[in-house]
């Protein structure tokens, strides 16, 4: 497929903006697990932070296929910032979007889509993530509206966000089918943040665990019909995985690009390592992994885009890229050799950002889980 | 309160209309210059089909549009190329400037410096402007000669290689850098400057300005529009082919101990440099 002259401008764009804005200090944020707050306001001049939001609510009005483009701009030099991005953008904003009413929407997506606000989603917990059955956390009609009670796990954004959307038990006789979201925001009283999690990677995102303790919301905090939070939850997540695939392009791109730089000034036995069939092997598959997982993900983007159904083709562009973002990755490391070893050079934070990937939204198991249900009904 | 806010908006208004400038930035599409190139042939190959805004005209046009925004004005671009050079346009609308002029020619259409010049002087007899900006050269020929051919043939006063350029009453004061020090050139309106891509650092478009890129205009004026004659646009000069840089010999390289080097050193001196 071929970009339109639109989308090749917005790629550009974002390209120009990771190599002038993100790219500088990418490994001393790691280093210092610190999260980039001064980067969120430039982030949000450039509409990054609501790419396929309506203009009418605060977002740049452009699609998933742009949003793409961005995620794999930024992930191809700082993946943590991309997920920041494409946590934000895809999961709270991208819940609210999808079942928000328009004075809901008017009230929280407009800020976080015009990136003044940053959004968390709680679904994952101590004991359950992708099996709705396992869910603690409870919210309890109390009058006119909510208690909530509980606490969500490895949650992006729970220091830093402002909105977040979380998913929580409201009749557990209904199993999946009794679980709904709401709106919690930050500063409500008895909903509070834990300690950062040290993490293998995507440091300079912020982790942490979220905890409940008698939360009283109003009605007006619930986003979408009762019991509908984790049928919800699950078009939330096919949207989710398309950000993940495209951070996954993002990072095999990355490894490709610092391999061929490598290996044309590194020589040994007389000529550039690039020279050498071995080599030339392994970055002819990273190219051929990044061509072929960024045409999986933008297909599930295009599909998302034209309100087709695209849980299997979202999962398939998360599951491919992901896993070959880790392989790639340690490629990039092989062919660096004692360099790769080190933090001087990119690719082991590469391989370290890399592995979340299997992991966040739905891990390998999970998607394979998704599409083997697609093929046997 | 209402009266006071009327007072001060039309004085504002006042101060800014009596600096208004109109710029014209002569904006060209090259190829993208960090891609991979090789000569084969006498023919210069590249793999990458991917083309951009000429740095240095992108400075141009940020320059532009940082004047306008603080004095008031309006910031026009115009590019010669073929239709996909038309890309070009939206990336300098997306940034800001608020109307395109597209002239079209076949790519690859040979025009040295003279001819664009010639093209760009016809269209320019047509438009009204206080200045006009463009890159003191293009990335992909370095030939550095049709801001000034262009001012030549317009008649108008002309400042090459600015670094920088602020409005001064009826002039812009433009900044050339040398070795050790600075100089400032007055030059009246309306005039040409040429731009040095030293002078700022261009602004990446942000989605908004994509988004509000689609619906500002893009005119096509083709060059017999502008009674131009294809005989006359014809290149005095032809780039013959392209060769490669010839290898410099590699260096002489001697081991010894220090006097029997400096015994070698002033020998090869004296009867191979001849220096003394």
């Amino acid at each position: 497929m071929f970009l339109s002259p639109d989308h090749e401008l917005i790629r550009e764009t974002a390209r120009d903006f990771a190599l002038q804005r993100v790219a500088p200090g990418v490994r001393e944020r790691d280093e210092a697990e610190a999260f980039p707050h001064d980067l969120i306001p430039e982030l949000a001049d450039m509409g990054f932070l609501g790419i396929y939001h309506p203009t009418e609510y605060g977002g740049a009005g452009y699609d998933t296929l742009a949003f793409c483009l961005v995620i794999e701009e930024i992930a191809r030099w700082d993946a943590s910032l991309a997920l920041t991005i494409a946590s934000h953008t895809s999961l709270g904003s991208g819940h609210i979007a999808l079942a928000g009413t328009h004075e809901q929407k008017e009230r929280w997506l407009t800020p976080l889509a015009q990136g003044k606000v940053l959004a968390g989603w709680g679904l994952t917990e101590a004991g359950s993530g992708s099996d709705a059955s396992g869910m603690k956390t409870t919210a309890v009609r109390d009058g006119a509206g909510w208690v909530l009670n509980g606490s969500k796990m490895f949650i992006t954004q729970g220091s830093v966000g402002g909105v977040f959307v979380i998913l929580a038990v409201t009749d557990r006789s209904k199993g999946a089918k009794g679980v709904t979201a709401f709106v919690v925001e930050a500063g409500t009283p008895g909903f509070s943040h834990g300690p950062k999690f040290h993490k293998l990677g995507m440091n300079s995102s912020d982790t942490r665990e979220l905890r409940f303790e008698d939360v009283r919301i109003p009605d007006a905090n619930r986003l979408g019909d009762l019991g509908m939070g984790f049928v919800d939850t699950m078009k939330v997540l096919d949207g989710g995985r398309i950000g993940i695939a495209a951070l996954g392009v993002g990072l095999i791109r990355g490894a490709l690009e610092e391999s061929v730089s490598y290996a044309k000034q590194r020589s040994q036995f007389g000529s550039p390592i690039g020279d050498f069939q071995a080599i030339r092997f392994k970055m002819s598959d990273m190219d051929m992994w990044m061509e072929a997982g960024r045409a999986l993900t933008h297909r599930a983007a295009q599909l998302k885009d034209a309100g087709r159904p695209h849980t299997r083709e979202a999962s398939i562009a998360k599951l491919y890229t992901s896993e070959h973002a880790t392989k790639a990755a340690l490629e990039a490391i092989q062919i660096h050799g004692g360099y790769g070893y080190t933090k001087e050079y990119h690719p082991e934070r590469f391989l370290r950002d890399a592995k979340l990937l299997e992991i966040g939204e739905g891990t390998s198991e999970v998607q394979r889980m998704v599409i083997g249900k697609k093929l046997m009904g | 309160m209402i009266r006071f806010l009327g007072i001060f908006r039309l004085l504002k208004i006042a101060k800014k209309s009596a600096f208004r400038m109109n710029f014209i930035v002569c904006i060209k599409q090259v190829p993208d210059v960090s891609a991979p190139v090789s000569i084969r042939d006498g023919h210069l190959q590249t793999d990458s089909d991917r083309m951009v805004l000429n740095a240095y005209d992108a400075s141009a046009v940020e320059e532009a549009l940082v004047l306008t925004e603080k004095h008031g004005g309006r910031v026009d671009v115009v590019l010669i190329g073929p239709e996909k050079a038309k890309e070009t346009i939206r990336k300098a609308l997306a940034m800001g400037a608020e109307a395109g002029f597209h002239i079209p020619v076949e790519d690859g259409a040979g025009y040295d410096s003279a001819g664009y010049a010639a093209i760009l002087a016809a269209f320019l007899k047509t438009h009204s402007y206080d200045a006009i900006l463009t890159g003191k050269q293009s990335q992909d020929t370095d030939s550095g000669l049709a801001g000034g051919m262009l001012a030549d043939r317009l008649g108008l006063p002309y400042a090459a290689n600015a670094v920088g350029l602020e409005l001064e009453g009826n002039a812009l004061l433009v900044k050339r850098q040398g070795d050790t020090a600075q100089e400032m050139v007055l030059v009246p309106l309306p005039g040409v400057v040429t731009c040095s891509n030293d002078m700022n650092n261009p602004r990446i478009p942000s989605l908004k300005g994509i988004m509000a890129s689609k619906k500002k205009e893009v005119t096509t004026v083709s060059p017999a529009e502008l009674g131009l004659d294809a005989a006359a646009l014809k290149p005095a000069t032809v780039v013959t082919g392209y060769r490669n840089v010839p290898a410099r010999n590699p260096g002489k390289k001697f081991e010894a101990d220090a006097e029997e080097l400096a015994r070698t050193l002033v020998g090869l001196l004296q009867n191979e440099a001849k220096v003394i």
